[in-house]
Formats: C-alpha cells, sequence, structure tokens
C-alpha cells in the first residue's frame, strides 16, 4: 500500500503541474465524449431502422407525391405484412423556429408497420378514435410542454385548410416512447382523413408509403415486384429499404458532419500529445530521484509500475471527469435545444474512452518507466 | 544597461535557449496550431455560406411567397395571385410598359455526388427569360438557354462542379420524362449556381403542377422600397403573400447556417482552453529550466522586468509559430475547396470554403492571446526568481 501513497506524492508534487496537464486531458475528453455521442445520434438512426420495413417514394424525389391509389395496388403483393402512407406537414408550434417532424398518417395500419412505439392501450384506442387527435413521441411532448388532454394549435408552412389559415386543431390523445432509448421521439403523427379532407391542394396524393415485409429476405423481392408495377407510368416509384433511406437523408447533410468530427477529433489527438509531454517530462524530471530510490533498495519492477501507475492514473482521473462533463453537457444540450437528436454517452463510447485514457497513460508513462527500470545508479547520480 | 536592451538579450537568450526544450515547445506549437486551424476551418465554411446566399440577395429585387412559408419549396402562389402582383404599384416596367417579373416554380429532384454517389436534392427552377434579367451577373458560359416549350435545361456551374450527369448535351430522366442538357450557366458563385433552371411552363407540364407557381420576382421601381407592394397586398384578401426583398430572403435562408460559425467559436474557445493549459506548462518548465540562468542574470544586475519580458516574449513567439502553421494549414487544404449541404428549400447549396484576411486576423489573435496569457503567469514567476537560485 505504501506504493499507492507515494505515487499520490509523486503526482500531486508540484500541484500546479498536475492541475494544467489535468484540466488539458479533462478539456481533450469531454470534447471527445461530446463529438462521439453526437456521431452515434446520427448513425443511431441508421442502425435502429428495421430491416423488415421498406419505403415507397416517387422516383423523380421523394419531396414529389404519388397517387393514395398506389396503397392499395401494392398491398395485395406477395411478402407484404403491412402496408401505411404517411404524409409530410411541414408542421411548427406558435412560432416557426419550434418545427417538428409531423406527418398525416393512415391511423388503422400505422401500427401493422411501426411497431417499435410503445405506449399505454387505453391511449392508443383514444387515438385511433379521436379525428384530431394526435399522438406525440415522448420528447416532443417534453420540449413543447404537451400533455394528454391539450388541445393545441399546429401551423404547418405547407397547408392551408379550406376553412381558411394555415393552423390546426389537435388534442393530445397519446405519447408514445420507444422500445430503444436511442429511437428518437420527436415525431409527431395524426389522422391522414383529417388532414386530407381539410387541405387546399393535394387530395388523394400521398408523400410516402412504409411497407413491412415478412421477412428481410424478401426485400429484394418485394422491391421488384413494386417498382415494376408502376415503371413507365406517369407515377413512377422507387422503394429501398428503410435502412438505405433514412442513410441518403442523413448524407443529404453533406461530409459536413464527419469533416467536422474528423477536425475535431484530429484537434483531440494533438492534446493528447502535449498533454502526454507533460506527464513524461514530469517523470523525466525526477531520474536523479528514482536513482536514490533505488539506492535505497527499491526494486526495478516496483519503481517501474509506480512509474507507469502515476501516469495510467493521471490520464484517467484527467479523462474520467472530461466524460463526465460531456455526459452533463449532453443532457443540457439535449433539453435545451429539442431539434438535436437524443444525445447518449453509452457503453460502447465510455469504453472506447476508456481504452485512449489507458493507451494515453501506458504511452507516456512506458518510455520513462524502461528508463526508470534501466536506469544505472551510478552514472544518474553522477549527472 | 538600458532596460529595453537589457529586455532584448534575454529574450534572445531565451530564443536561442529553445532547442534544449524542444519537445514542450513543440507540443506548444502543435496546440496552438490545432486551435488556430480549427476555429478558422469553422470560419471559413461559415464564411463560405454567407457569401454564396448573400451574393444571391439584391436589393432591387423583391420576392413573392406564401403567407406562412419559411422557404420556396412550401410556397404556392396561383396564375391569379400572380398577375395581380405584376399591376401593382411599386413594379418597374419596361420600356413597352410591361412590368417586369418572374413567375418561378420551384421543384426537386435527384442528383448524385461525384465524390461519394450518395443521392441528393437538387433544386430545379422553372422560370421567365424575364427571370434572367432579374438576376444580376447571369451569363452563359458554355452552350446555349433552354428553348421555351422543350425539354431542356441549363446548369449553374456549382452542380456540374459537385454532382455528377449534368454535363452538357447530357439527358437526364427525371420520371417519365426526359431533359436535355444545352447550357451552362455562372452566376458568379451565388445560391443560384446550385440550381438547375427550364422553363415555367414546360416545368408545369412536366411535373403535373398545373398553372402554379412558388415564388415570384418582381423588378422594384425603387430599390429596397417593398412598402407599396406590401400595401397593395393587403389591401387585396385573395393576396395571402408575404413580400420581401432578395437581399432579406437569402440572408434569412443563410441564419441557420450561420449556427456553423458559433459552434465553430465555442469548440474553439474550448478546445484553446486546454492548448492554454499545455501552453503554462510548457512556459513554467521554462522557467523551471532556466532557473540558474535567470537567477544568475539578476545577480550580475539585470531587472527582473526583463526576466518577465523574456518569458512572455519565449510564449508569444512559440503560439505565433503554432498560428501561422494552423492558418498555413487550413489555407493550403481548405481554401477555395467547396462542399454541399442541405439548406432551408431541403436542398443541396454549394457553398467553398473562403477565407478572408479577417478571417486570418482572427486566426492571429487568437494565438496570440494564448501566447499572452500562456506567458504571463510564468513570467511572474520568473520575475520573482530569488538571486539565491543562482548559488544552488
Amino acid at each position: 500500500m505504501g506504493d499507492v501513497y507515494l505515487i499520490f506524492k509523486n503526482i500531486t508534487r508540484k500541484k500546479l503541474r498536475l492541475i494544467l496537464t489535468l484540466f488539458a486531458t479533462f478539456i481533450a475528453f469531454m470534447i471527445y465524449g461530446v463529438m462521439t455521442s453526437f456521431q452515434s445520434a446520427l448513425d443511431a438512426g441508421v442502425e435502429l431502422s428495421a430491416d423488415d420495413r421498406l419505403v415507397v417514394v416517387n422516383k423523380i424525389n421523394f419531396t414529389q407525391s404519388l397517387p393514395i391509389s398506389y396503397v392499395n395496388r401494392i398491398q395485395n403483393i406477395d411478402g407484404i405484412v403491412g402496408i401505411s402512407h404517411q404524409n409530410w406537414f411541414g408542421g411548427y408550434y406558435q412560432e416557426p423556429q419550434n418545427a417538428m417532424p409531423i406527418f398525416a398518417v393512415q391511423q388503422e395500419t400505422f401500427f401493422d408497420v411501426y411497431d417499435e412505439l410503445v405506449m399505454p392501450e387505453e391511449q392508443k384506442e383514444a387515438w385511433l378514435k379521436n379525428r384530431q387527435g394526435l399522438l406525440v413521441g415522448e420528447k416532443a411532448a417534453q420540449n413543447f410542454g404537451w400533455k394528454v388532454g391539450d388541445r393545441i394549435p399546429i401551423s404547418s408552412n405547407i397547408f392551408s385548410k379550406k376553412s381558411g389559415g394555415s393552423t390546426w386543431d389537435f388534442d393530445v390523445v397519446a405519447i408514445y416512447s420507444a422500445v430503444d432509448p436511442q429511437i428518437d421521439t420527436s415525431g409527431v403523427y395524426f389522422h391522414f382523413k383529417y388532414f386530407d379532407e381539410a387541405r387546399t391542394f393535394g387530395q388523394n396524393t400521398i408523400g410516402l408509403i412504409g411497407v413491412r415485409t415478412a421477412d428481410p429476405s424478401l426485400n429484394e423481392q418485394v422491391i421488384a415486384a413494386i417498382d415494376d408495377q408502376f415503371a413507365n407510368s406517369p407515377f413512377e416509384t422507387e422503394t429501398v429499404p428503410e435502412k438505405a433511406f433514412t442513410k441518403a437523408f442523413i448524407e443529404q447533410i453533406g461530409n459536413i458532419g464527419l469533416i467536422i468530427t474528423f477536425v475535431v477529433l484530429a484537434a483531440f489527438f494533438i492534446i493528447l500529445v502535449i498533454v502526454g509531454n507533460s506527464m513524461a517530462l514530469a517523470i523525466r524530471e525526477r531520474t536523479n530521484e528514482i536513482a536514490v530510490m533505488k539506492t535505497l533498495g527499491f526494486q526495478s519492477g516496483r519503481i517501474f509500475r509506480m512509474v507507469l501507475g502515476e501516469s495510467l492514473i493521471t490520464a484517467l482521473i484527467g479523462g474520467g471527469l472530461g466524460l463526465f462533463m460531456a455526459t452533463v453537457l449532453i443532457t443540457a444540450v439535449s433539453e435545451a435545444l429539442p431539434q438535436f437528436p437524443t444525445l447518449i454517452i453509452d457503453g460502447p463510447i465510455i469504453l472506447e474512452a476508456i481504452a485512449i485514457m489507458l493507451g494515453l497513460g501506458l504511452v507516456t508513462g512506458i518510455i520513462p518507466a524502461v528508463s526508470a527500470l534501466r536506469l544505472n545508479i551510478v552514472t544518474a547520480l553522477s549527472r | 544597461m538600458k532596460l529595453l536592451e537589457q529586455i532584448w538579450v534575454v529574450i534572445i537568450m531565451n530564443l536561442r535557449s529553445i532547442p534544449q526544450r524542444m519537445g514542450m515547445s513543440l507540443a506548444t506549437i502543435f496546440a496552438v496550431a490545432a486551435v488556430v486551424g480549427v476555429l478558422l476551418f469553422f470560419l471559413a465554411m461559415g464564411n463560405g455560406f454567407k457569401d454564396t446566399l448573400e451574393g444571391a440577395g439584391s436589393e432591387n429585387i423583391a420576392v413573392v411567397t406564401r403567407v406562412g412559408s419559411q422557404s420556396e419549396i412550401n410556397s404556392v402562389l396561383s396564375r391569379e395571385q400572380i398577375n395581380l402582383m405584376s399591376n401593382a404599384p411599386g413594379v418597374a416596367r419596361n420600356n413597352e410598359g410591361t412590368p417586369i417579373y418572374s413567375g418561378e416554380l420551384y421543384v426537386i429532384v435527384d442528383g448524385y455526388k461525384k465524390t461519394n454517389g450518395s443521392k441528393v436534392n437538387i433544386p430545379m427552377r422553372g422560370l421567365s427569360t424575364d427571370g434572367f434579367s432579374l438576376r444580376d451577373n447571369v451569363a452563359i458560359t458554355e452552350g446555349r438557354v433552354f428553348t421555351p416549350g422543350r425539354n431542356e435545361l441549363i446548369v449553374g456551374e456549382s452542380v456540374l462542379k459537385q454532382f455528377s450527369g449534368f454535363e452538357l448535351g447530357k439527358k437526364i430522366t427525371f420520371g417519365k420524362t426526359t431533359w436535355e442538357v444545352v447550357g451552362v450557366f455562372s452566376t458568379g458563385g451565388s445560391a443560384f449556381d446550385s440550381e438547375l433552371w427550364a422553363d415555367t411552363r414546360t416545368v408545369q407540364d412536366q411535373f403535373r403542377r398545373g398553372n402554379s407557381f412558388q415564388t415570384m420576382r418582381i423588378q422594384l421601381e425603387t430599390p429596397g422600397d417593398v412598402q407599396s407592394l406590401v400595401d397593395y397586398a393587403e389591401a387585396d384578401p385573395r393576396l395571402n403573400i408575404k413580400i420581401e426583398t432578395e437581399a432579406d430572403y437569402f440572408s434569412a435562408q443563410g441564419d441557420a447556417l450561420n449556427n456553423i460559425v458559433y459552434f465553430g467559436w465555442g469548440i474553439s474557445i474550448i478546445m484553446g482552453m486546454g492548448a492554454l493549459a499545455g501552453a503554462l506548462n510548457t512556459m513554467y518548465t521554462s522557467v523551471a529550466a532556466r532557473a540558474g540562468e535567470i537567477a544568475t542574470l539578476r545577480a550580475i544586475g539585470f531587472s527582473n522586468i526583463s526576466a518577465f519580458f523574456g518569458t512572455v516574449a519565449e510564449a508569444i513567439i512559440l503560439a505565433l509559430i503554432g498560428g501561422a502553421a494552423g492558418i498555413a494549414i487550413i489555407y493550403l487544404m481548405v481554401d477555395g475547396t467547396s462542399t454541399a449541404t442541405i439548406g432551408s428549400s431541403f436542398t443541396q447549396v454549394v457553398f467553398s470554403f473562403t477565407l478572408s484576411s479577417e478571417l486570418l486576423q482572427q486566426g492571429f489573435w487568437l494565438a496570440l492571446s494564448i501566447g499572452m496569457i500562456g506567458g504571463f503567469f510564468p513570467a511572474f514567476r520568473a520575475a520573482r526568481m530569488p538571486v539565491v537560485t543562482a548559488f544552488e
């Protein structure tokens, strides 16, 4: 146990240097935590997409519409177990900045295709029955402060009502959560019928058809069956697995997400180089002392472990604090900025960070530790 | 010896001894280079966005959209509304007395990125011949203008650069209809360069848009003055529209993307603190390493002020070398390269990373601040170094 005490004494010998080193490590891992959780949130949309779900959109581009009759023409294709259509509504609450992903969906069939949404059975019933009912994601409800029973107006930046105005009234009747915490629950859903009958233009057209296949292995076959059916028609379709659709959607943002991550992570490693340098220096400076310790009879192996322990502990403390701060920060960000995807520092990110901390500790400690191990007492003391 | 002379001697001495502390000094240089590099990267990105969007906006043009739509893509205007607006007071007229305006239709089609082949949204705009005169600096750089009534289109230069399949003479199929690229146009790097242009009527027919439009551009009689148009529209209940100058329209479009710049400053400041910790460590080490030297100078009559400035100067010089390295890296690697991202009309906006001398100065000041703060506290320690250290 004396070793731990000695390590502690050694680390805290130059308090200012220790604080500065810890601080730089702290900053580096804080940035790392925030950036990787951001990246993983972006990837989560793709990873969590269901493998047995397909998306049918207009071949020209997914912003163009399709005739509603296509739903009936597709549903009898072999291998399809669920089909439901929806339309992007372009909605916002009170102010245009409070935008949300809100869709007019075919409510009777919605859960046949999207079964990852979880809610109390009576709320589900209430939503299915209420024409103006709104099914709200947990996160959306939290963002806008809605609860079941509220009657709220939502404005659309695309659709206006025949009765005038582009503000639509809804009853919040159900709030859903998702089977996985990383699934985005900022989505809001309402009845397509209410939407289609009241809107001023675009009746009987839809934006997107969600299709659930009996098994992912049937995807290819179903895709071919759907797209062949509408080839050379005025509205050609393009059917893709949901995963590919989500990925393409994210890629629209461009390489920017990737570039930012790359730039920031490069900077992260540079900070680590600096930290490592000063940690290595801290030990090199003590060559004389290590020689004295050896003279006093400390075993070389013991000194090796102490030196390495010192750099490992420093890296773990600084990094651990940084990771903790990152968690605090992203929780705050997630709450303050509703438009952001849910950021989570999960197991894999923590493990990766710990691995980097250990790597940092080892790399910076190993050279001084080996030289301490090999240190010749006479040469060291005569310097 | 005069004070200035003393300071000068100490500075030179410190700089000469830097090679003895190479590791730590390099670490500081790296750190500052990284921080300045990251900052400039984000600023250059923001600057590029700004150039692209602000370059597109003119004070002479009014943009008309439906109330509540935040961008062209969400707007709908009818033929009737366009006709009504064309007769509004404040609309400039040509020599024959015809109002100068362009009703435009904006549809989204698919394009493929040259870099990775991923599918992206590209805006295709239907516009009239007046639409050309309503934009500054439009030039056909290759081929010719589309012929009204035919499935012909012209592509913006940025589209040609970033996305594949739009080369002159190529045939492109959107759904059932095939279009031929007959020309390439440039508007001098503005957002319009990210678009495909074709004849309004043809786009309406081929995309089944009936006689609907999305936006209307109007040449203003008095630049910047949309008030008479607004008054006119408010008096007529059929005109449920929003009117603003094109400059205002585009600057609003750019707002969301400006967050990039804030993000860049945020992350640079946080990283800068990390670099500062590194710089402080370096300079404290430097002072410690030169403790005997500094004390000796003091013993032979050098003032503590010279010790102070010697240390600060060392830190500043290291930071500036780092800053210069950061600037050089970003300048060589990023300046002028172009990329695309999704803009508020849900379509790709192609923009270039552009460094301006103003941005370079910001990078310089950041490096200088890190150097000054990083040197200041260790310099205090140097200045207060007891003379007795020299004899230990």
